[in-house]
C-alpha cells in the first residue's frame, strides 16, 4: 500500500517555495490518510500549499471557501427544491420531476467524494464557521461517507482525497476536531526564504532591489505596535508598485526613503506609525 | 516505542492523546520515519495540535534526544568551536591558557593560526572522553564541545537553518513566540468574543422558507407561492461597565482599551459605563465620570437578557465595598453599601460576569476580590478567561 503511494510524493510546485519540513509533513499526512490542518499568519502560504500540492501531484483541486453562515450540508450536497417545484409546475426542462436524484447537486466535499480521480480538497479558513460545522464535518471526513437523506443513499468517497484545512485563527479549534488532524503551524518566512519567494514571483528582479526591498520590509515588520503586519502578499504588491513607478530609485530605498507605505500598511494607525518611523530615518 | 517521550510530554502539560500517539506508531511501523529529523517533524505534526505547544515540544524533544544522539564533531563544528575559542582568547588569555594546560607566556607566543591548530589537535584527542557535551574549556559559559550536536545534514531546503539537526532546531526554540504567555491582542479578543452572539430574525425578508412555501403552494392547489423569511441577525445586547479610575487600574489600561475597542466594533447594541473601584448609586456614561451619571436603579428596567459585563480589578479597601457610604468620593453618599448594589445587578442580569485584568493566581490575596467573586463569576482577561466568560454568559441558565 505504501509502495504505491511513494510514487505520489510531494516535492513542491513551480510557484511555491517549499520548506522541506513542510514537505515531510505533507507526505506523512498523505500516507496516513489524514487531514492536515495548517495555521499561521496570513501570507505564509497556507492556501498556496494546496494549490502547489494539486499542481505537483497533478490532482484536481477542489476549494471549499468556508463562510460564517455555512452549514455542513451546504458543503456536502444541495437538494434544489425550488427548481423541482418550478419544473413540476411548468415542466419545461428535461429533468424527471419524479426523480429526486436529478435535483441533488453536490457541494464541494461531495464533489471531492464522487470524483473518480484522487483530488486535493482545500477547506479554506475553517475558523470562520461555527464549532457545529467543524464537529459535523469530523465524522464525514473520518468515515469518508455521508448520507443523502432525501434519496436515502450513502455517498462514499471513491478515492480518499488529500485534505488540507487552513485556519487563520489564533484560537484553537475544538479538541475532537484537532484529534483527527495532523497539525502544522507555518512560521513567517525568514529573509533568505523570502528572497527566494520574491524571486519566484519576479524572476528578473535585480539583486540590489531584492536586498533593499526585503531588508526594508523586515525592518517595517519589526513594529510590535502594528496591528496588522505586512505579509508576503503586501511585499509582492509593494515590489510591483516599486517596479511600476518610473521615478523610483533603489538608492533612495537603501537610504531609508520608503515609498508606497499604504501598500504595506492597511490600517490607518499602523500607517501613521510607519510614516513616523520612516520620517525619523530621513 | 518512545513511550517515555510521550509521558514526558504529558507531564509537562502538552495535551497529547493516546490516539495520536498510536497514529505516530502507525507512521513508524509503515516505515515513514527514517531519521531523528523525520521523527521530530512527524511527531510534532501528529501529536501537537496547537502552535502554543510547539515551544514546549521543542524543549522536551531537545531534552529527551540530546545526549542520546551525540556523535563526534564534524569539521564545521570544530571550526566554529575554534572561532569561539579565539574570541575567548582575545578577551581572557589566562583562562584559555589554563584550559589548554599551557602557561600564558607560551600561549602568547603562538599566532592565532598556531593556536587554533593546537587547539584542534587537543580537541580531537579529547572528544572521545568529553562528548557528553560537558564543559571542557571553561570560558564564560561557551563550551565549544557543546557546539557539536547530532548532524544528519541538509534538513530544510529554504531558510537559514540549512544544516541543522532536529535537536538543534528544537534547541533553537523557534516557536517561543507562540507559547501561551503571549500578549492578548485585539485579534485574540475577536476570536474569543466571536461566540458572543444571539441570532434573531431581522432585516429584509430574503430567505426562502421551504416548508412554508410547500405548504402554501399545496393550499393554493399547486399555484406556486414562495414564502420568504427574515434572515437571522445578531441582536445581542451587551453592557460593559469599566473601572477606569485610580492607579490600581493603570497597568491594565492597554488591555482594557483594546477590549473596549473591539467590543465597540463588534456589537451593535453595546452600552458602556464607567465607575471607580466599585459601583454605588451611579455609573457614568462619560469616561471622566462627571457629566452623564446614570442611576443604577434604572438599569433594572433594561432587558434582563442583556449581558452585563464588568471590567475591573476589584481591588480596593474592604470598607469601600462593605461599608455604608463607603465611596472614596465624598459626593457619593447613598446609605447603601456597594456590595448590595452589586447583588442587585447580579440578580437583575442573569448573564453577568466580572472580568479581572489581574491574573487569577493573585485573586485569593485580595479580600475585595473574594467578596466580588461571591457575587459575580469572575474571569481573567486572557484568552482562556475570555473564552470561559463567553461560555458562561451564553449558557442558557
Amino acid at each position: 500500500m505504501y509502495g504505491a503511494e511513494q510514487v505520489t510524493r510531494f516535492t513542491g510546485g513551480t510557484h511555491y517555495v517549499l520548506d522541506e519540513e513542510l514537505a515531510k509533513i505533507v507526505n506523512i499526512t498523505m500516507a496516513l490518510e489524514m487531514p492536515l490542518l495548517l495555521k499561521g499568519e496570513p501570507g505564509t502560504g497556507k492556501t498556496m500549499l494546496a494549490y502547489a500540492i494539486a499542481e505537483s501531484l497533478k490532482m484536481p483541486l477542489i476549494v471549499l471557501n468556508v463562510k460564517s453562515s455555512m452549514k455542513l450540508i451546504d458543503a456536502l450536497y444541495q437538494y434544489d427544491t425550488l427548481t423541482r417545484l418550478n419544473d413540476s409546475r411548468f415542466g419545461d426542462s428535461n429533468r424527471d420531476v419524479s426523480k429526486i436524484e436529478d435535483y441533488i447537486k453536490m457541494g464541494k466535499i461531495g464533489q471531492a467524494f464522487v470524483s473518480d480521480e484522487r483530488t486535493v480538497l482545500l477547506i479554506d479558513e475553517i475558523d470562520k464557521a461555527d464549532t457545529d460545522f467543524q464537529d459535523d464535518m469530523l465524522d464525514v471526513l473520518d468515515q469518508m461517507e455521508f448520507d443523502i437523506l432525501e434519496i436515502d443513499k450513502t455517498m462514499r468517497a471513491q478515492q480518499r482525497p488529500v485534505i488540507i484545512i487552513t485556519s487563520n485563527a489564533k484560537k484553537d479549534l475544538s479538541d475532537p476536531f484537532l484529534g483527527r488532524c495532523n497539525f502544522h503551524h507555518i512560521a513567517f518566512p525568514d529573509p533568505d526564504l523570502m528572497q527566494e519567494i520574491v524571486q519566484v514571483h519576479f524572476p528578473d528582479i535585480s539583486q540590489e532591489l531584492l536586498d533593499a526591498a526585503v531588508n526594508a520590509f523586515y525592518r517595517l515588520r519589526e513594529f510590535k505596535e502594528a496591528e496588522k503586519k505586512p505579509a508576503t502578499r503586501e511585499l509582492i504588491n509593494w515590489i510591483r508598485a516599486l517596479n511600476a513607478d518610473p521615478d523610483f530609485k533603489v538608492k533612495e530605498l537603501i537610504k531609508g526613503d520608503i515609498p508606497f507605505l499604504g501598500v504595506l500598511f492597511k490600517k490607518s494607525p499602523d500607517y501613521a506609525l510607519a510614516q513616523r518611523y520612516v520620517s525619523r530615518l530621513r | 516505542m518512545f513511550t517515555e517521550f510521550f509521558y514526558i510530554l504529558r507531564k509537562v502539560g502538552v495535551p497529547v492523546s493516546p490516539t495520536s500517539f498510536l497514529r505516530l506508531q502507525k507512521a513508524l511501523s509503515k516505515g515513514l520515519i527514517n531519521s531523528v529529523d523525520d521523527f521530530y517533524t512527524s511527531a510534532r505534526a501528529i501529536l501537537i495540535k496547537s502552535e502554543r505547544y510547539f515551544d514546549l515540544f521543542d524543549q522536551v524533544f531537545a531534552h529527551h534526544f540530546k545526549g542520546v544522539e551525540l556523535t563526534a564533531p564534524t569539521g564545521a563544528d570544530l571550526a566554529e568551536a575554534a572561532k569561539a575559542l579565539l574570541d575567548a582568547w582575545l578577551k581572557d588569555p589566562q583562562a584559555i591558557a589554563d584550559a589548554l594546560g599551557i602557561d600564558e607566556d607560551s600561549l602568547s607566543k603562538l599566532t592565532p593560526e598556531e593556536l587554533i591548530d593546537y587547539f584542534l589537535e587537543r580537541l580531537k584527542e579529547q572528544t572521545e572522553a568529553h562528548h557528553g557535551g560537558s564543559k571542557w574549556i571553561g570560558t564564560g559559559g561557551t563550551s565549544p564541545v557543546g557546539h557539536s550536536g547530532y548532524h544528519p545534514g541538509g534538513m530544510r531546503v529554504g531558510g537559514r537553518s540549512m544544516n541543522k539537526s532536529a535537536v538543534k532546531v528544537a534547541m533553537d526554540r523557534r516557536y517561543r513566540d507562540y507559547s501561551q504567555e503571549g500578549l492578548l491582542t485585539r485579534q485574540h479578543m475577536g476570536e474569543a468574543l466571536k461566540r458572543l452572539r444571539n441570532m434573531v430574525p431581522t432585516g429584509p425578508k430574503d430567505q426562502v422558507n421551504i416548508d412554508e412555501t410547500i405548504y402554501q403552494t399545496m393550499k393554493n392547489a399547486g399555484e406556486i407561492e414562495i414564502i420568504f423569511d427574515r434572515r437571522l441577525k445578531d441582536r445581542l445586547k451587551v453592557i460593559l461597565a469599566i473601572d477606569n479610575g485610580g492607579w490600581s487600574m493603570d497597568p491594565y489600561i492597554d488591555v482594557v482599551q483594546s477590549l473596549f475597542d473591539y467590543s465597540r466594533s463588534q456589537f451593535k447594541d453595546l452600552k458602556t459605563y464607567f465607575f471607580h473601584n466599585t459601583i454605588y448609586d451611579y455609573i457614568w456614561e462619560d469616561p471622566p465620570r462627571r457629566s452623564k451619571p446614570f442611576r443604577v436603579d434604572e438599569l433594572v428596567r433594561i432587558d434582563p437578557e442583556t449581558r452585563f459585563i464588568i471590567v475591573g480589578d476589584a481591588s480596593m479597601a474592604p470598607y469601600e465595598i462593605m461599608a455604608t457610604d463607603g465611596s472614596i468620593h465624598i459626593e457619593e453618599r447613598s446609605g447603601k453599601p456597594s456590595v448590595e448594589r452589586l447583588r442587585l445587578l447580579a440578580d437583575t442580569f442573569r448573564h453577568s460576569a466580572w472580568l479581572n485584568p489581574k491574573s487569577a493566581v493573585e485573586w485569593p490575596y485580595t479580600r475585595t476580590i473574594n467578596v466580588v467573586r461571591e457575587i459575580f463569576p469572575m474571569f481573567e482577561i486572557s484568552l482562556d478567561g475570555l473564552e470561559k466568560m463567553v461560555t458562561h454568559v451564553m449558557s442558557r441558565n
